[in-house]
């Protein structure tokens, strides 16, 4: 079953594709377990690779490997240089479809002094050695989990720039031969370049013996790495065709297979293997993430925990605040409305701020909008008088409404317009109307679940004559295309997430134990998200993430023109990221009047500001 | 910092200078410090540990290590800042909290790799240095609150074990123990 050609591309019938890989060239393979495998008895995974394995004889070969392995190790230490060399350069496995006999060579082999190899039966090796060494890495193994060359998995919406990395590290150009790698130190570890198995990559890798139940499994993590990204897409895939059974074996192969990496890596796999699994299952959680009443409170606590552990939320609150300071700028009276109250905790700055602005503070009116407590307990007002606390601290004229509303759509203008001139004191002001501000962090994407809501909220925005409108928002398309076009783009945009979490977690509060709460909780937080985009259909999938591009158009069509952000924000958010231990990570862009907070190269949330189109 | 020695008291030869005699030149010395010194001064005797703690020795401080971003608009505010900062809890508290650990975490994050729009960032932003400010005072107003009535941020430390949630807005500047 062992296949050479260069450049084909997928088979019908399902099987693995182990196709030669140019240097620059990709090849789809599409990953159908189970199907279309030649013998019954054969061992599927292995089957998929090229590999004939009987499954009763998986116990027997993994042996011999270990005892291989272990031989080779023996070797070194009785400095068998020749072997070695011998084994490095010249053994060549060339016919995997008889793994035993294949292993008791190798045994017999080392056990005695070597003879030189048969020559190898076709097809002739395509020898890129050099180019490995090149690209520094090795190729190997003896042992089963050793994988076919390359194969490299393209996914559809593949992003251009992991794809154009994965050409740089993949370009292994051999067919579906493995080289035996002489050194069992090497048999440990395949290096890519650079490659940290953590980056979500297109890459891949068919084999696994993670399926089998014995110990003696060694899996390199970075190449475990590869092969579970490539398991989670491909369980993508199978999920989206309704294959059940591949996306069942899939899935758990996932699981085995993310226990073997560390870090970022590992969670990421297990959140979308969880929610794969209950996409599967259907297995849902009632309502939404974060819908099911009795979660409110511990939603906020775990945005709490969000906000502390990184810097998005606090980039978010920070760049709003600075936008809507400049917007009220020279006002007496201010008034501004919160889509998403939660805790408030992005008013204490912007009171201070006020307070603190040339010509004295205004008098500041907040309208906080909040979900339904399942308890009756009023959060929004505990908040809202915790601010007003502060506020008299102060000394900032303060006023405070809070609502309760599902959904926002649930918003009609004459509640938040309803200037309840009996709050003032006298109206010896009225004459001069109020600024309105609309604040909705990571709120607006929730309205797209329901056909309708957001044009409907646009509306009473616009009705309400705002000065400005801030709108934080993430910056990935979770939305359009496919479920596999999302899972993709959410894997991707996840993982970089989590990394970006350890990489700044890691560094500022390990020792810290509320730090790794933090974390955890942070973890906890996304993960939910992950779920819902990933799990949910339909009016429950609320988490309907679109890029600032899109919700740029969506603005304008409703009546908004950009608003652009100063430059005192962007050195702000700058100074910001610099206060954060593990900062390296963190870029702020400016981007046609908007900041984008994200982790290297991949910009993760985007706020913009927008006022009224005149005319 | 001068030995003490008793002024002398009408030999007349020679007449000794006590810094402890003038406490306010006293302050205005130790206001040139960096916070570290300050504390550490503080600790010399308990003249210098009551001067140290002044408000206006602090102010000086801060005001020091971290400035507005123009020139112009702080003149005007100074002495209402001082009155928000006094209601949210004092310079002191605010070095200790704010200043102080932003001012390690920068000096330890190193210049290399901060972009030049942000080469600012080295003169801390007051401005920015409130708001974190503001925010944990926000926070610890909670904390405050949370006691027996059980919503928000008092629900939110119920689900975490019923321990009341410590303010922890300003954890990312604390600095970790260093154990290389």
């Amino acid at each position: 079953m062992k296949r050479e050609h260069p450049g084909s591309g997928v088979l019908g019938g399902g099987d693995w594709y182990g196709g030669a890989v140019e240097g620059e060239g990709q090849e789809k393979g599409k990953a159908m377990m189970g199907v279309g495998a030649e013998d019954e008895d054969v061992d599927e995974l292995l089957a998929a690779l090229g590999y004939k394995v009987r499954s009763s004889d998986m116990a027997d070969v993994a042996q011999k490997l270990e005892q291989a392995e272990m031989a080779m190790g023996n070797g070194i230490a009785a400095s068998d240089d020749a072997l070695l060399s011998h084994l490095a350069a010249d053994t060549v496995h060339y016919n995997p479809s008889d793994i035993s006999t294949w292993v008791d060579n190798i045994l017999s082999e080392l056990n005695a002094p070597p003879p030189p190899l048969p020559p190898p039966p076709p097809p002739p090796r395509f020898d890129d050695s050099s180019s490995l060494d090149r690209q520094n890495r090795l190729l190997e193994l003896p042992l089963v989990t050793r994988r076919a060359p390359a194969e490299v998995y393209d996914p559809k919406p593949a992003p251009a720039p992991p794809a154009a990395r994965a050409t740089g590290r993949f370009a292994f150009g051999s067919d579906s031969q493995l080289d035996v790698a002489p050194s069992p130190r090497d048999s440990k570890r395949i290096k890519f370049c650079s490659s940290p198995p953590s980056s979500s990559s297109s890459t891949t890798d068919a084999a696994t013996s993670a399926a089998s139940p014995l110990p003696v499994v060694v899996v390199d993590p970075q190449e475990a790495g590869i092969r579970l990204v490539h398991a989670l897409l491909a369980c993508a895939e199978a999920v989206q065709q309704e294959n059940l059974k591949a996306s069942d074996t899939l899935v758990k192969q996932i699981s085995v297979l993310a226990a073997s990496q560390g870090g970022a890596m590992r969670k990421v796999a297990g959140y979308f293997a969880e929610a794969l699994a209950r996409r599967i299952y259907r297995r849902l959680p009632r309502g939404g993430a974060g819908s099911s009443f009795d979660s409110v409170a511990f939603d906020d606590m775990l945005h709490m925990h969000f906000y502390e552990s990184c810097p998005y939320l606090k980039f978010a609150h920070f760049t709003a605040n600075q936008a809507i300071l400049e917007a009220f700028a020279g006002c007496r009276r201010v008034h501004v409305i919160d889509f998403g109250m939660r805790q408030g905790l992005q008013w204490p700055a912007l009171l201070q701020a006020l307070a603190l602005r040339p010509g004295g503070p205004p008098s500041f009116r907040l309208t906080g909008i909040g979900p339904p407590q399942p308890d009756n307990s009023d959060a929004l007002q505990e908040v809202g008088w915790k601010l007003a606390q502060l506020a008299e601290t102060i000394r900032v004229d303060f006023h405070y409404r809070g609502f309760v509303a599902t959904s926002l759509a649930d918003l009609e203008p004459y509640m938040l317009l309803g200037q309840d001139t009996d709050d003032r004191v006298g109206a010896d002001d009225v004459d001069e109307p109020e600024a309105v501000a609309v604040n909705s962090v990571l709120e607006l994407h929730q309205l797209l679940a329901r056909p309708g809501s957001l044009e409907k909220v646009l509306r009473t925005v616009r009705a309400v004559r705002p000065r400005i409108v801030t709108v934080v928002e993430q910056e990935a398309n979770h939305n359009a295309g496919t479920f596999q076009e999302r899972f993709t783009e959410a894997l991707h945009y996840y993982s970089t997430m989590f990394d970006s979490l350890e990489g700044g977690a890691a560094a500022a509060a390990a020792a810290d134990s509320a730090g790794g709460r933090d974390l955890t909780m942070s973890e906890v937080y996304l993960g939910r998200q992950i779920c819902n985009v990933v799990a949910h259909e339909g009016a429950d999938r609320t988490e309907r993430h679109e890029t600032l591009a899109q919700w740029r158009g969506r603005m304008t069509s409703a009546g908004f023109e950009s608003a652009p952000i100063g430059s005192n924000a962007f050195k702000q958010a700058s100074m910001l990221l610099a206060l954060f231990a593990g900062g390296d990570g963190y870029r702020v862009e400016e981007r046609e009047g908007c900041l984008t907070l994200g982790w290297h190269t991949r910009p993760l949330i985007a706020a913009s500001a927008w006022r009224v189109a005149a005319g | 910092m001068l030995p003490e020695e008793e002024e002398e008291e009408g030999n007349g030869k020679t007449r000794f200078f006590s810094i402890n005699d003038n406490v306010d030149l006293l302050a205005e010395i130790l206001g040139r410090l960096d916070g570290r010194s300050l504390a550490v001064a503080a600790c010399v005797c308990s003249l210098w540990s009551a001067v140290s703690r002044r408000e206006s020795v602090w102010e000086a401080v801060c005001l020091r290590h971290a400035s507005y971003g123009n020139g112009a608009a702080a003149a005007a505010t100074v002495t209402s800042t001082r009155s928000v900062v006094a209601a949210l809890g004092g310079y002191r508290r605010l070095y200790r909290l704010c200043i102080g650990p932003a001012l390690d975490r920068l000096a330890a994050g190193g210049g290399g790799r901060v972009p030049p729009e942000a080469s600012s960032a080295r003169h801390l932003s007051l401005s920015l240095s409130l708001s974190l400010f503001s925010i944990d005072c926000y926070e610890r107003l909670g904390v405050g609150v949370g006691v027996g009535v059980g919503v928000g941020v008092g629900a939110a430390a119920a689900a975490a074990g019923g321990r009341q949630q410590k303010p922890a807005s300003l954890l990312f500047l604390s600095k970790p123990v260093d154990v290389s």
